[in-house]
């Protein structure tokens, strides 16, 4: 069987339901009012569940926006060397060409 | 305004230790630090205090994108530092004004967390849930459960018209049936489950917009056991998950866990 790591996000209910529920409980200074983890949990999974489905359908643009996502980023950078590299080569080539028909 | 302390976990501070884990704190800019009491130390981070005011968090504990990030961080930091050193777990979000304040909770429950240091040393946190897919149980039932079966037979000797509302009666002790084994199954596996640690608790079920899943929970608990225990524990779930699955089971261990339901400080 598999044991599941507590921390993959389909444990999201046991993480929750453990971490605003349990705990030990002496209250600290700040008093942060937390819903109740039920509702909690509903939504957060909620949210999960939709970043899922937009993947899903197709909806990932955000990770192949450089802006957005720095892989995407670094994939972009690599793919503008490697033009220059090819524009310089070419640009090299033609020089070479010209210089040839000019001793002629 | 003046700095906050976000406090994680209580640990324990003797010569010649692991160290605790550095990583960055919840606002991912402040590094993670212990302050030491003696023989215990504080694992904590330090919170800017404007951004982490009571009004502050009162907004922010509305937005789920934040809740959902800084929990997962919570939980994350105590598995951390767990892999270190036994750790006393504090609920999400135990913030403190200052040092002189967190500094007197912990003088105040000094011994408490001693002992609870000493008992959590070698031991692990594994949590249970067990799932059926009820439609499955009660077809089951239907097939092989002695009391239906014998009611079905004395509705097959009746008239027409009684043989409807008997039919529906059936229903319901079937359903009433189903029950009964989804109780019998879990409460007997976990009394199984029991003998392997020193201690449990059984929690609240969730319903399905909880958990997202198509299937009903049925059982939901939590057990604290010696690490050298746990293979065994883990060799019976497994044997239990097999055993199980084709009556529509399913059975899901997760762990180890920091010791959050074992760590009772009252």
């Amino acid at each position: 069987m598999s044991i599941e790591h507590p921390t993959q996000t389909n444990s999201i209910v046991d993480v929750l339901e453990t971490v605003l529920d349990k705990g030990v409980v002496i209250a600290g200074d700040i008093r942060v009012g937390l819903a109740d983890v039920e509702l909690l949990t509903i939504k957060i999974r909620l949210i999960v569940a939709s970043v899922d489905k937009a993947k899903e359908i197709g909806m990932d643009w955000w990770e192949t926006d450089p802006f957005l996502s720095s892989k995407a980023a670094e994939d972009n950078q690599q793919e503008l060397e490697k033009e220059n590299q090819d524009l310089q080569n070419r640009i090299e080539q033609l020089e070479r060409l010209v210089e040839g028909n000019q001793i002629k | 305004m003046s700095d906050l302390i976000y406090l994680y976990g209580i640990v324990p501070n003797h010569p010649g230790q692991n160290e605790c884990p550095a990583f960055k704190g919840l606002d991912q800019t402040h590094e993670v630090y212990t302050l030491s009491y003696g023989t215990l130390a504080a694992v904590v981070c330090t919170l800017d205090g404007g951004e982490y005011s009571e009004e502050a968090l009162k907004e922010k504990s509305n937005q789920m994108e934040w809740v959902q990030e800084k929990a997962f961080h919570h939980h994350e930091a105590l598995l951390t530092i767990r892999e270190a050193l036994p750790v006393v777990p504090m609920k999400f979000c135990t913030i403190y004004a200052s040092r002189s304040s967190l500094t007197e909770m912990i003088e105040s429950h000094k011994e408490k967390l001693v002992d609870l240091l000493a008992r959590l040393e070698d031991k692990e946190e594994w949590n249970l849930k067990i799932y059926c897919d009820t439609a499955k149980l009660k077809e089951e039932a239907e097939a092989h459960n002695l009391t239906i079966q014998a009611k079905r037979d004395e509705i097959a000797t009746m008239s027409p018209g009684r043989q409807y509302l008997e039919k529906r009666k059936l229903d319901q002790v079937a359903d009433e049936e189903v029950e009964k084994e989804k109780d019998a199954f879990c409460t007997d596996f976990h009394e199984e489950l029991k003998a392997f640690c020193e201690d449990s608790t059984v929690k609240d079920t969730w319903n399905k917009q909880v958990t997202g899943k198509d299937v009903e929970m049925c059982w939901n608990s939590a057990y604290l056991l010696a690490t050298q225990d746990v293979e065994q524990f883990l060799a019976t779930i497994t044997k239990m998950k097999e055993q199980s699955s084709p009556s529509g089971w399913q059975i899901e261990a997760t762990g180890p866990w920091p010791a959050y339901h074992f760590a009772n400080l009252s």
